[in-house]
């Protein structure tokens, strides 16, 4: 089963002590807070506040490309800007993101008190600005900022300026606190769980947090260990990585994307619980095949560990090593789709009403399978030596990254907002956001499908004059989509602040555990376990 | 969670366990490289890596 039906939960003070919830008022609550909600509540905002700055950093790609020739910025800071957007959203917004859904939900969704290590949890958050700080700070400083990619490759990379040794220290820093954050979970879930919720009664987002956990705690070592060579290289005179020293440039990328890849699952696996809950709730039906979603989310973990030189195609491999990252990767797509008919089986005769959180995820379903598929044309390696490093890859990580993950986001923004603020978000905003979003989304990255057919390069500030319509076509959608995200950060701000009261559980087929709470949920919850028959 | 809830005992044990779990993988990557043949040195860190996973994440699917 994949929730918990509230008849069958007993006992328990779902917000015990709430009179007794003494904290630091004003600033100070929110730097000591170790209280879950508290700290979840920093890492949205956060979250949201890099998502804003990585937008600002996408626009001003999409600006400089509305048309050919130079306009706006110098080429070099154009390179900056595509480095420090693609590590903005990924360290800074995504992951922060899905941990901050994580610090809310897990605990109210097992019936735990709070996480289970709660002051490291602070530090986890609280590590997360100054690398954020220290990103942007490199844009300022002799050199300018890391301008080689967030994939940061040798030998560029070992050449560059002090910008890079600001970026590798973010790397190091966003990396400690996720992997305490992933302890934290992993942590959380296995040893605080309230009586009788056992492992396969958990609500299925509990689940992919905790594979993602567990996926965090094998690569982040990894990266943190390929920068830390990558430093010492630079300063220290070995050459793990430097050719004129006997390095190979080429293991960087090994190491690089045994890392890089799971990372894409890491951000996405939380975003699959997400729409877990929401379809099944607007259905007003189970989740279709419990059992089948979590071995499917177990199979796409471990599968992502197989499949990372795919992304190395054009570096020269032998054939049989091809074959075998083509073949591999192209197995993800079995369990992936485990998941997408499951998710379709639990609309099928559902009683199915279109809400914000309903459209976010029809809208994730739709647009992730079109990123899902253009990645299976990437895995076949003929074609992908082709595309390799054209607008059709970045088509296709947008297709992943933001109609999947970032969606989902919204959409399970849009579902917690009434139990987190106690407030009934505004519905005709909500779907203003939806619809402006969608729209403008594939405005903005379905024509980079046909600019990556037609060969046009990616990280370039200028380009060939064939390329022009349709890259004026994508920085309209571009903008059209950055404005729209304001809609959502009004009608976040007015659910906070007012609106209509939120009953405990405003979805009628909600089941798990944080719906039994108060909406606001208390500030302590579930401090005397409730037991789960 | 008070000092001797067995909980917290339980917990503070998972989370050292996986912080040396994570402390070998950062050592390990980088060892790798000194080893003669770092493909082969990488391979056993991955293998590692993989090994830890399916373990990991299979020792809960039957429960």
């Amino acid at each position: 089963m994949s929730s918990v039906p509230h008849d069958l939960v007993v006992g328990g003070h779902p917000h015990a002590h709430d009179d007794h919830a003494h904290h630091p008022k004003g600033i100070m609550r929110w730097i000591t807070t170790t209280n879950h909600k508290d700290i979840g509540t920093l890492y949205l905002w956060f979250s949201f506040t890099m998502f804003l700055v990585g937008g600002v950093m996408a626009l001003t790609i999409r600006a400089e490309l509305f048309q050919p020739g130079l306009q706006i910025v110098q080429p070099e800071f154009f390179n900056s800007m595509t480095t420090l957007h693609g590590l903005i959203m990924i360290f800074g917004a995504l992951m922060p993101g899905a941990v901050g859904f994580a610090n809310w939900l897990i605990p109210m969704q097992i019936g735990a008190p709070d996480m289970a290590f709660a002051r490291m949890n602070n530090w986890s958050f609280w590590l997360l600005p100054p690398a954020a700080i220290m990103l942007l700070l490199s844009l300022f400083v002799p050199g300018g900022a890391a301008s080689g990619g967030w994939t940061m490759y040798p030998p560029l990379t070992v050449q560059s300026g002090m910008g890079m040794d600001l970026t590798i220290f973010a790397v190091h820093i966003m990396g400690a606190s996720s992997i305490m954050g992933s302890i934290n979970i992993v942590t959380t879930i296995l040893n605080l769980r309230a009586p009788g919720m056992t492992l396969m009664k958990m609500p299925l987002f509990c689940w992919t947090w905790l594979i993602t956990a567990y996926l965090l705690i094998a690569v982040m070592p990894v990266l943190a260990g390929a920068v830390t060579m990558l430093l010492t290289d630079r300063h220290f005179g070995t050459s793990f990585f430097n050719a004129a020293g006997g390095g190979d440039p080429v293991l960087f990328q090994h190491v690089f994307w045994f890392f890089g890849h799971p990372e894409v699952y890491i951000i996405i696996l939380p975003a699959f619980g997400i729409i877990s809950e929401i379809i099944p709730s607007f259905s007003r039906k189970p989740l279709f095949g419990y059992a089948s979603m979590v071995y499917a989310v177990a199979a796409i973990a471990i599968l992502s560990f197989l499949v990372w030189a795919h992304h190395m195609f054009t570096t020269g491999m032998p054939a049989a090593s091809i074959l075998f990252y083509m073949y591999a990767t192209m197995l993800i797509a079995v369990p992936t789709g485990v998941k997408v008919f499951n998710w379709l089986a639990t609309m099928w005769k559902g009683a199915i009403s279109l809400e914000a959180p309903m459209l976010f995820a029809l809208g994730f379903l739709f647009l992730f399978v079109v990123g899902g598929f253009t990645g299976l044309i990437l895995a076949i390696q003929p074609i992908d030596i082709q595309f390799q490093d054209t607008y059709y890859v970045v088509a296709h990580f947008h297709y992943v990254m933001v109609a999947g993950t970032l969606f989902a986001f919204f959409g399970g923004a849009y579902y917690w907002l009434p139990k987190w603020t106690g407030h009934m978000y505004n519905e005709k905003l909500a779907d203003w956001h939806f619809w402006l979003s969608f729209i403008f989304f594939n405005v903005a990255f379905f024509p980079m499908h046909f600019l990556g057919l037609a060969g046009m390069p990616r990280r370039i500030p200028d380009y060939a004059q064939q390329f022009t319509d349709w890259n004026m076509v994508s920085t309209i959608g571009a903008f059209g989509f950055g404005l729209s995200q304001l809609v959502f950060l009004t009608a976040v701000v007015k659910c906070i602040r007012g609106g209509a009261p939120a009953p405990a559980k405003p979805w009628e087929g909600a089941t798990t555990l944080e719906w039994t709470l108060p909406s606001p949920a208390p500030y302590h919850t579930f401090e005397t376990p409730p037991v789960v028959k | 969670m008070d000092r001797d809830d067995p909980r917290r005992k339980a917990a503070i044990r998972t989370g050292l366990l996986l912080l040396a779990i994570a402390l070998l993988f950062f050592f390990g990557i980088i060892a790798s490289r000194f080893i003669d043949s770092p493909l082969v040195s990488t391979g056993v860190v991955g293998g590692a890596v993989l090994l830890y996973l399916i373990v990991a994440i299979g020792r809960h699917l039957r429960k």
